[in-house]
């Protein structure tokens, strides 16, 4: 780019601007005279955008409606519906501590039940000739009654 | 969130320009409308409850994809990528000097007055038909750009480019479109 055209530069910039707004204009102009039944299908075409966009618009409050009345749908139930509520969704936790107490106390019971059968079964057993020649044997031979 | 009356003002005022600047890209009079319509229709379903001043550049937006759309469906979409793509030079034809050009048609322009009705309906017709010669990418961000009236940045998030490439595609639709008017009679 030559010394001129740098100096004419922004004479070029202002005057491509407003040509180019000159010729948008233009196009604007010619478009306002669109044959009727363009515009007729435009208009036709704008109404049904319009009416689906308040379609879409009364669509919306009434699924949060519906939404908000299923989540409230527990409030028939008693007088104290938040009382309810809240027992309902702590049910749920209840009964798993329940179940998991049960479930430690059956098995405890079943370990002492297995260690009583091991001591039933070793008490009634034959005493084997071994057993005299063991120290701590006849150390709990020797000690008194209770 | 835009009104009901809001919206259907808003798609009366750029439903024309929308209609022309499909039709330039599509060249069929009823696909154009198709296409207008069904961007009216995603407009309204899903960006309605948007503020007034967004609609424009989302109207934009979708307005190209669902040409694109047209375009994929339509199984060109080899012609509609070179369209698409074009980043032609534009020649840097070293005689013709669009400064003085430019200042010819703006004289032209603006001795215009209501007794030349009929050159001016054949300077509109003239402008119309070089508009639609542009290179699709041209013309879309002349038109985006001074036809709605959306700034360069703007222009550059609807045609998915660089602000660079709007300016270049601006400039260059600049040039040809002068150039063309000027070897078509508009002289002063």
């Amino acid at each position: 780019m030559n010394p001129m055209t740098r100096a004419r530069r922004p004479d070029l910039d202002a005057l491509q601007a407003r040509f180019a707004r000159r010729v948008a204009a233009g196009l604007s102009e010619r478009s306002g005279a669109l044959p009727h039944d363009i515009g007729e299908r435009l208009r036709v075409a704008r109404e049904q955008a319009v009416a689906r966009a308040r379609q879409t618009r009364l669509a919306q409050p009434a699924a949060a409606r519906q939404l908000s009345v299923q989540s409230q749908g527990h409030l028939a139930l008693g007088e104290s519906p938040s009382l309810w509520q809240r027992f309902a969704s702590v049910l749920p936790l209840m009964l798993l501590v329940l179940g998991l107490v049960l479930i430690q106390h059956l098995h405890e019971q079943a370990e002492i039940h297995a260690a009583a059968e091991v001591d039933a079964a070793l008490l009634a057993d034959d005493l084997p000739p071994e057993a005299y020649g063991d120290p701590g044997f006849v150390a709990f031979l020797k000690q008194p009654e209770p | 969130m835009a009104t009901d009356k809001e919206l259907s003002d808003f798609l009366r005022s750029a439903e024309k320009r929308a209609f022309k600047r499909t039709t330039y890209a599509v060249r069929d009079d009823d696909a154009a409308l198709d296409i207008v319509q069904d961007a009216m229709i995603r407009l309204a379903e899903n960006y309605a409850d948007r503020p007034m001043a967004e609609l424009p550049l989302i109207f934009g937006r979708i307005l190209s994809n669902a040409t694109m759309d047209w375009f994929r469906r339509q199984k060109v979409r080899r012609a509609a990528v070179l369209n698409f793509s074009d980043l032609e030079a534009a020649g840097e034809d070293g005689d013709f000097d669009l400064l003085a050009t430019l200042e010819a048609i703006d004289g032209s322009w603006a001795s215009q007055g209501p007794a030349d009705r009929l050159s001016r309906e054949q300077t509109l017709a003239l402008i119309d038909a070089e508009v639609a010669e542009l290179p699709t990418r041209q013309r879309e961000a002349f038109l985006l750009r001074y036809w709605e009236e959306l700034d360069t940045a703007e222009t550059a998030q609807v045609m998915g480019c660089s602000v660079g490439s709007v300016k270049t595609h601006c400039s260059r639709a600049v040039h040809a479109l002068a150039k063309a008017l000027a070897a078509k009679g508009l002289k002063p």
